[in-house]
C-alpha cells in the first residue's frame, strides 16, 4: 500500500483535500437552492465515479434513495409551516413550501453522505491523520496506534472463538442472555491477553526512544507546485461562493413563503464558481486522462 | 486534580448552557455549523489537555489499547444486530481511569470504528456522545460504587446517546422545525435506544465487577493514570 504510485486527484497533499472536502461541506449547507443542490450532487456522483467507478457509492445507493423518499414523502405531512396550501389531509395544511423543503433537505442530506463516500476513500487511514499530526500529534499518534490494534484483536477474537467452539461455547445458538455472556468473556479474554503487551509494547517503544524528538511521518507528504495553485484557487472560489450567499444568492427563501426560483446575472456567476469547485478532483483526473492519450 | 475536574466540569455545562441559549435566543440559521463547532471545541479541549500533561508512554498505549478494545466490541455480536458492547466498555474505563481517560477513549473509538466502518456527519456527534458519557462515568466515580446504581447510569446512557445522535438530525434541519417532526425522529429511535440501554444494562450487571477489577488490579501494578506505584519513565 505504501508503495502505490497515486495519481489524479489522489496524489494532491492531504491538506489540499481536506480543504476541498471542508469547502464542499460548508457550501451544501450554505446554498439551499434545488438547482444548487441538484448540480452538486451530479458533480458528486461524477466526482465518487473518477475514484473507483462507483464501487463505494454502490453499497449507500439503496439506503440513500430510500431515505430522501422518506424525507420528501413525510416533511409535508409533518411540516404545516407555508403560505401556499395545496389541500388538507385530516384536517392539516399540506403546502408547497414544506414540499420544496422536503426535496432540499433530502438534496442536503444525500450530498453530504455523497461528500463522505468519496472523504472515506481519499482520505483514508494515514492522510486523515496526517492532518491532525501537525497540531495534536499525540492524539493522532494515539489513534494510529488504536487502528493498528483493531486488525490484531480481531485475530485474536478468531483464535478465541475457536477454541470456544470447540468447548460448546457458541455465538450461534443459546439463550440472548447466554450469548451475550459468551460474546462479552471472549472480548475480556481479549483484554486480559492484551494489556500485558501493551506495556511490552510501551517499553519497547521507550527502547527505540520514543518522545525524545519531534514526531515524524511514516509517509511524507511534501506541498507542490500544483498543490499551492489549486490551494489558492480552490480559497478564491469559496470566497467568492461565500461571498455571493452572504448577498443572497444561491439560496431560496422558503419559509414562511416560497421566494423565485428564477436566476440572476449573479446567481450565474455564483453557481459558476461553485460548479468549478465541485469538480475539482473531475478536473485533475480529466487532465491526466488527456495527457495519457495525447 | 480536584479543581481541575471542577473547572473541566465547569466547562462542559457552560458550554453546553450556551449551546442550547444560542439556539433559542439567535435568529441564526447555520445551527448545524454552529453545533459541530461547539462540539469540536469542547473535543479540542480535552485533546488540547491531552498533548500538554506529561503522559507516559505506557499510559498512551494502554488508551490506545482500550479504545480499539471499545471498537471492535460489536465484532463478536455481529450475529445479534443491536448488541454492542462499546457502551459498556467505555462506562468501565471511565470508571477506572478517570474522567478525562473515559472521555479520550469514548472519542477515539468513535473515530477509529468509524475508520472501518465509514466517516459520516454523525463522527463528531457520536465522538461526544461516547465521549461524555466515558467523562461523566469518571466524574460520578464516587457515586457509582454499588453495581445496581451503575445499572441506571447505563441505561440512562443508552438513551442519552440515542437522543443525543438524535440531535444532527434536527439540528440539520432547523428552519423546518416542528414538535411533530421532533417527535417523530426520536420515536423512530426509541426501539433501538431501548435496546441499548437494556444491553448497557445486563452487561454492567454481569460483567462490570469483573472488568473493574481487572483493569483495577492493571492500574495499581503499573502505576497507571492515576495509580500510585511507580513514576519512571514520564514523556
Amino acid at each position: 500500500m505504501v508503495m502505490l504510485v497515486e495519481n489524479g486527484f489522489r496524489s494532491f497533499h492531504p491538506y489540499v483535500q481536506i480543504c476541498y472536502y471542508l469547502f464542499i461541506g460548508s457550501l451544501l449547507m450554505y446554498f439551499n437552492h434545488p438547482i444548487f443542490l441538484t448540480t452538486a450532487l451530479i458533480l458528486l456522483i461524477f466526482v465518487n465515479l473518477s475514484h473507483d467507478s462507483g464501487k463505494a457509492l454502490k453499497k449507500w445507493i439503496v439506503i440513500l434513495i430510500l431515505m430522501s423518499l422518506i424525507i420528501i414523502l413525510l416533511n409535508p405531512f409533518l411540516v404545516s409551516r407555508g403560505t401556499t396550501i395545496l389541500f388538507y389531509f385530516r384536517g392539516k395544511q399540506v403546502t408547497l413550501e414544506a414540499i420544496i423543503y422536503g426535496i432540499t433537505m433530502a438534496l442536503f442530506i444525500v450530498n453530504i453522505l455523497m461528500m463522505f463516500v468519496s472523504f472515506n476513500v481519499i482520505l483514508n487511514g494515514n492522510r486523515f491523520l496526517y492532518i491532525f499530526s501537525k497540531f495534536l500529534p499525540r492524539t493522532a499518534f494515539l489513534i494510529m496506534m488504536s487502528i493498528r490494534f483493531v486488525p490484531l484483536f480481531k485475530r485474536r477474537l478468531d483464535e478465541i472463538s475457536d477454541v470456544h467452539h470447540i468447548r460448546g461455547m457458541s455465538m450461534a445458538v443459546g439463550s440472548i442472555k447466554n450469548r451475550m455472556k459468551n460474546g462479552m468473556l471472549r472480548l475480556q479474554i481479549v483484554l486480559t491477553w492484551s494489556l500485558e503487551e501493551a506495556v511490552h509494547t510501551a517499553d519497547s517503544m521507550k527502547a527505540r526512544g520514543y518522545g525524545l524528538g519531534k514526531k515524524t511521518s511514516y509517509i511524507p507528504y511534501y506541498m507542490k507546485k500544483q498543490d499551492w495553485a489549486w490551494l489558492v484557487t480552490l480559497c478564491l472560489l469559496f470566497a467568492l461562493c461565500i461571498a455571493g450567499g452572504t448577498l443572497g444568492y444561491g439560496k431560496l427563501i422558503i419559509y414562511p413563503k416560497l421566494g423565485t426560483l428564477h436566476f440572476f446575472l449573479i446567481d450565474w456567476i455564483v453557481f459558476g464558481c461553485m460548479m468549478i469547485l465541485f469538480s475539482f478532483p473531475l478536473w485533475v483526473e480529466g487532465r491526466e486522462r488527456l495527457r495519457w492519450k495525447f | 486534580m480536584e479543581k481541575n475536574r471542577a473547572i473541566l466540569f465547569l466547562t462542559v455545562i457552560v458550554l453546553f448552557i450556551l449551546l442550547l441559549f444560542s439556539f433559542i435566543l439567535f435568529p441564526l440559521q447555520h445551527y448545524l455549523v454552529l453545533s459541530v463547532a461547539i462540539i469540536g471545541m469542547i473535543s479540542l479541549l480535552f485533546f488540547k489537555r491531552f498533548e500538554r500533561k506529561k503522559v507516559k508512554a505506557r499510559e498512551i498505549v494502554i488508551l490506545a489499547m482500550l479504545a480499539a478494545i471499545a471498537a471492535i466490541a460489536r465484532v463478536p455480536f455481529a450475529g445479534l444486530p443491536s448488541i454492542q458492547p462499546t457502551s459498556f466498555v467505555i462506562i468501565t474505563v471511565g470508571l477506572v481511569f478517570g474522567a478525562e481517560s473515559g472521555f479520550l477513549v469514548g472519542a477515539v473509538a468513535a473515530i477509529v470504528s468509524n475508520i472501518f466502518l465509514g466517516q459520516g456527519p454523525w463522527t463528531p456527534w457520536q465522538m461526544f456522545a461516547w465521549g461524555t458519557m466515558g467523562l461523566s462515568a469518571g466524574l460520578l466515580r464516587p457515586l457509582l460504587g454499588k453495581i445496581w446504581i451503575q445499572c441506571i447510569f447505563g441505561f440512562v446512557w443508552g438513551f442519552l446517546f440515542g437522543w443525543i445522535m438524535n440531535l444532527w438530525i434536527i439540528v440539520s434541519n432547523m428552519e423546518n422545525f416542528s414538535w411533530e417532526v421532533f417527535i417523530g425522529v426520536y420515536a423512530s429511535s426509541f426501539s433501538h435506544d431501548l435496546s441499548h440501554a437494556i444491553c448497557n444494562v445486563i452487561f454492567i450487571a454481569l460483567f462490570s465487577k469483573r472488568w473493574v477489577k481487572i483493569l483495577d488490579r492493571f492500574k495499581r501494578k503499573y502505576g497507571l493514570l492515576g495509580g500510585s506505584v511507580g513514576d519512571e519513565g514520564s514523556v
